[in-house]
């Protein structure tokens, strides 16, 4: 089914477009329906353009080479995402799922483009500030893991005891860690991975051994001090 | 051999950890059963039961996609020297 033109003009990006371009928008613009669960872009593939959703919910996240997620966004109805890759001629700079049955419009990356092709300056100054966006979303999702680690890394060395006879020995699950943490299941085990890379922990079946609580210390201080001003 | 889990009565402290299971909780969904990568979850009468705990390496994929919380993997918390 064809694009409204009122939607169109509804978006933020075409608002105060000539009825020209936007007629061109919706001359281009594709209609894409997608699953639950399936995915949408994927982070490092090259762009195909600017998404805006439709109906339904997708959730926009960025995997680390060690498999952690990190959601940026979950974009629902009228809002728009891989806006970046669009300006900064880079790959998508981050996967996308949808959370629900959900259809999603795609402009093509030559038609968001030859929107503002006749301002150099304009492409100019976006550029830059897409390129900074792409940069500040990788430090956001770095930072927000190693506040975990940094938590969980805290939390073992409240907890770890030394095992003596009548000494109760603590007993957590990922899920209740992640609860005490503010965090979620998922990135708790990471996050115990990446403790066990560092080799401050090692993880043997039903057993968390903290074998270097002061490299756990020192992950702790360290993630302290990046943050004081 | 069946041995049921619930309570962790069967389980040799020293040894041989399994997932505790909570029947009350379980809703027979079946999704420990098909996440198991070795395949020693198997739904008796209805509820969860893990049948060969000498094979659990407490890699804890059952209790991550149990949506009643009725398998639990407790991981217990020391202190100790560095295993090699
Ligand atoms: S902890 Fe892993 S191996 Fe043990 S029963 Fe659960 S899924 Fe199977
Ligand atoms: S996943 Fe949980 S609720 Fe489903 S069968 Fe297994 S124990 Fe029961």
């Amino acid at each position: 089914m064809a694009v409204s033109t009122d939607f169109l003009r509804s978006l933020p990006y075409l608002a105060n477009l000539a009825a020209d371009d936007v007629e061109r928008v919706r001359r281009d613009i594709l209609e894409l329906s997608f699953d639950k669960d399936e995915f949408v872009l994927l982070e490092g593939e090259p762009c195909r353009g600017l998404y805006v959703v439709k109906s339904g919910r997708i959730r926009i996240f960025k995997s680390s080479p060690e498999g952690r997620e990190h959601v940026l966004l979950v974009a629902g109805a009228g809002e728009s995402f891989n806006d970046v890759p669009v300006f900064d001629d880079g790959p998508n700079p981050a996967s996308g799922t949808a959370l629900e049955p959900s259809v999603v419009y795609l402009i093509p990356k030559k038609t968001a483009l030859a929107l503002v092709a006749d301002c150099p300056a304009a492409l100019g100054i976006i550029r830059v500030f897409a390129a900074r966006l792409r940069r500040l979303a990788t430090v956001v999702s770095d930072l927000s893991f190693r506040s975990v680690v940094s938590r969980i890394a805290k939390l073992l060395l409240e907890m770890a005891v030394a095992e003596q006879a009548g000494t109760p020995i603590p007993r957590l699950t990922q899920d209740e860690m992640a609860a005490r943490v503010g965090s979620v299941r998922d990135v708790v085990g990471r996050a115990l991975r990446t403790l066990e890379k560092a080799g401050a922990i090692e993880i043997r079946g039903q057993r968390l051994v903290v074998t270097q609580p002061q490299k756990l210390l020192m992950l702790v201080e360290d993630y302290d001090k990046s943050r004081m001003p | 051999m069946v041995m049921k889990a619930s309570g962790g009565e069967h389980r040799a402290r020293c040894c041989v950890a399994i997932p505790e299971i909570d029947t009350s909780k379980c809703i027979s969904c079946g999704n420990c059963v098909e996440e198991c990568p070795v395949g020693i979850v198997t739904l008796v009468d209805g509820k969860a039961v893990i049948t060969n705990p000498e094979a659990c390496s407490y890699c804890t994929e059952c209790e991550s996609f149990c949506p009643s919380a009725a398998i639990r993997c407790p991981i217990e918390i020391v202190l100790g020297a560095p295993e090699s």
